[in-house]
């Protein structure tokens, strides 16, 4: 395997066996020699590389085989042909607290479901205070988690599930789970690891967080990869068909698709959310800080370019808002290769998905370079230090109440 | 933790030079495991109860001297029919039955909860991966600890009422260890065939409860002399040398049986070899049936 791949997939097949009815017992073997079952290949010659310190994305229906080759690459399972290379110290979490026994204390708990999640003995003293400070059920680490209530038990699971530090990180769907808080967590605590330059792979039904935390992404259909690459466009190409197909779907607009026109002349490279400390995220908090920045590449000088953002909540598509260069009274000269950016010192938007257009066109915009409608996507969770309030954006606003000189 | 090359249809890759690092923090990994689900299965076993780990003094204490009682007023069977001890201290049969019997549990208790170590962890299966031997292996070092529990109660009990033992007591840990590999080929072998088949599980009980009286446990060799088959046939039984043996050791100041000792070793290793080799061909199948 070359140096910098984490993880190597080749040739990967994986069947199961649908049995009508297992028989378990010796009565049911001798009564009924043949096994009735059906082969069910839940992969089939699937080829992957996830090169060492990128995030990929696992998207498709189910029953796709999402889990099947988390798991086959989390050695869990075992290929019928092919191979699974990886190179690293792997942790999966599959799902939150496994190993928990009732009996035993919320303490040596911890130390037992990290075992099982990799993490050394030292490891997990090293970091049992944050544990149990995130799980904020300090009074309780010594009664046995059968006296725990749901959501002690949940929180103390995921504390040590986020936690973990691997230079492999394997997830599956346990982001879902849990309130606003944790899945906050849990997206910083993703967006840390990968600044660290950990390998991540991450199974999830929630497109917006691929999109918002995965480099790369592979749509799996029927067991086969049915398309590959940077996680917005495979996302895009999966809601394509997805919406495609179903017809009932209110939204059918072609664009949901997030399409991408122009002449080239002047391109756009990638984007990236930036956050306040420097590190490209999918996730913020609202008042937080953001840069949109986009990396550009000009084949020819050109000084009539115009750069545009716009941002749409992802569910409705509602536009918030949109500015351009022109607008602003940026005069933009591109050549070469560079990035433009757009510094919001405060994200005005409460929590929810919101996905960006960005584009270049010129100054009349009867010419466009490169537009990507829709193709970019973030994540709001809520700021617990700012007031509650509902709807798309945050208002700063201040309340006075003052007694009527009417009332008694 | 990483994965071990798997599968045949491409030709393996060269492997990476990181690898030899990664099988230590593995094994590392593996060995810290073991420990927790040791620490588990013994935590589990008596919490929630006022004496807590006491228990496993006070278990094996109340089970000689519930013997004593019954083999000293209802059976009247005072002094063990074997051989005299060297300082001409009597032996009471309580004493005598309670000295085998720890050793017979020793490898019960490893065959029983070994065999539904796999089965019984399922959920760990399905979850995550570790080398699945983990699981046979860590019954078999819970009987371990329970055993040396046992052993200091046995100790104290024949300091008490026979006499003090000699250093035939460093035979102890060879012999033990017999047991032991025997214990964990047993386990590996019937833990991986259980999954498959169920009934196992129903019938290592009644295995155990045969082989039980198969080992002179209750009687001695001695007892059985003079019926040449009956001899033979438990001679062929591999728990038959380490008891009589461990008894000769611990209580009755003898050297061991080596050629039964012997033999037991070489029992155990094949069966060690054949549990191996079945735990190997078929663990990969565990996460999906169980």
């Amino acid at each position: 395997m070359a140096g910098d791949l984490a993880i190597a997939v080749g040739g990967l097949w994986k069947s199961y066996r649908k049995y009508e009815q297992r028989s378990h017992t010796l009565k049911e073997r001798v009564l009924r020699r043949a096994h009735r079952y059906e082969e069910f290949w839940a992969l089939r010659e699937v080829d992957l590389e996830v090169p060492a310190g990128t995030a990929l994305g696992i998207i498709g229906a189910n029953g796709s085989g999402k889990s099947t080759l988390l798991k086959t690459m989390a050695g869990i399972l075992t290929p019928d042909r092919g191979s699974v290379e990886v190179e690293g110290a792997m942790s999966s979490l599959l799902e939150l607290g496994t190993g928990f026994h009732p009996e035993l204390t919320g303490r040596e708990n911890v130390y037992l479901g990290g075992s099982l999640l990799g993490m050394r003995r030292h490891e997990v003293a090293a970091r049992y205070d944050e544990i149990v400070d995130f799980a904020g059920i300090e009074p309780f680490m010594d009664v046995a988690v059968k006296n725990y209530s749901s959501g002690m038990y949940a929180r103390l699971a995921f504390a040590l599930a986020v936690s973990v530090d691997p230079e492999i990180l394997v997830v599956d769907e346990v982001l879902s789970v849990g309130d606003e808080a944790f899945q906050m967590r849990c997206f910083e605590r993703i967006a840390q690891l990968r600044t660290g330059g950990r390998t991540i792979v991450l199974v999830s039904h929630s497109l917006d967080t691929i999109r918002s935390l995965c480099t790369s992404a592979v749509w799996l259909d029927g067991g086969t990869v049915r398309e590959r690459g940077r996680a917005h466009d495979v996302v895009a190409a999966y809601l394509g068909e997805v919406h495609a197909t179903a017809s009932h779907d209110i939204d059918q607009s072609p664009d949901r698709r997030g399409n991408r026109w122009g002449s080239g002349e002047v391109e756009i490279t990638d984007v990236a959310f930036v956050d306040g400390e420097g590190a490209a995220v999918g996730a913020f908090r609202t008042g937080e800080p953001m840069t949109v920045r986009l990396h550009y590449r000009a084949t020819e000088a050109r000084d009539d370019v115009v750069c545009g953002v716009a941002v749409h909540r992802a569910d409705t598509l509602v536009h918030l808002f949109g500015e351009n260069t022109r607008g602003a009274g940026v005069p933009l000269r591109l050549a070469g290769e560079g990035t433009i950016e757009v510094l919001i010192p405060s994200l005005p938007f409460l929590k929810g998905a919101y996905v960006v257009t960005v584009a270049l066109h010129d100054a009349t915009m009867a010419r466009v370079f490169d537009w990507h409608e829709r193709r970019y996507s973030f994540l709001v969770f809520e700021n617990p230090d700012l007031p509650t309030q509902v709807g798309s954006v945050h208002v700063p606003l201040t309340w006075r109440v003052s007694a009527s000189t009417m009332a008694v | 933790m990483g994965i071990p090359t798997v599968g045949t249809a491409p030709p393996p890759r060269a492997r990476p030079p990181a690898r030899r690092r990664l099988e230590r923090r593995e094994r590392v990994q593996a060995r810290e495991l073991t420990a927790n689900l040791v620490r588990r299965d013994l935590k589990v076993r008596h919490r929630g109860t006022f004496l807590g780990m006491l228990w496993s003094l006070a278990n094996p204490l109340l089970v000689v001297g519930l013997f004593y009682l019954i083999f000293r007023f209802v059976l009247r069977q005072q002094t063990a029919p074997d051989l005299p001890r060297p300082d001409g201290n009597d032996v009471p049969f309580a004493v005598y039955f309670f000295c085998g019997l720890i050793l017979w549990n020793l490898f019960s208790n490893s065959a029983a909860n070994g065999t539904n170590s796999v089965v019984g962890s399922g959920y760990l299966l399905r979850k995550v991966y570790f080398p699945r031997q983990i699981l046979p292996l860590s019954s078999v070092l819970s009987a371990l600890v329970e055993f040396g529990f046992e052993l200091l109660v046995l100790l104290a009990v024949i300091v008490v009422f026979v006499g003090p033992p000699d250093l035939h007591l460093l035979w102890v840990p060879p012999i033990v260890g017999v047991v032991a590999l025997l214990s964990y080929g047993v386990a590996l072998l019937l833990s991986a065939v259980t999954v498959f088949l169920r009934d196992v599980a129903h019938f290592i009980g009644l295995l155990l409860q045969l082989g039980f009286w198969a080992t002179p446990i209750l009687y001695s060799l001695q007892f059985v002399a003079d019926h040449e088959a009956v001899l033979r046939l438990l001679k062929l039984n591999p728990m038959t040398g380490p008891v009589v043996s461990f008894r000769n050791v611990v209580l009755l100041n003898h050297g061991p049986d080596l050629g039964l000792l012997a033999y037991s070793l070489g029992v155990a290793l094949v069966v060690l070899a054949v549990g191996g080799l079945a735990f190997r061909r078929w663990e990969r199948l565990f996460a999906e049936i169980v």
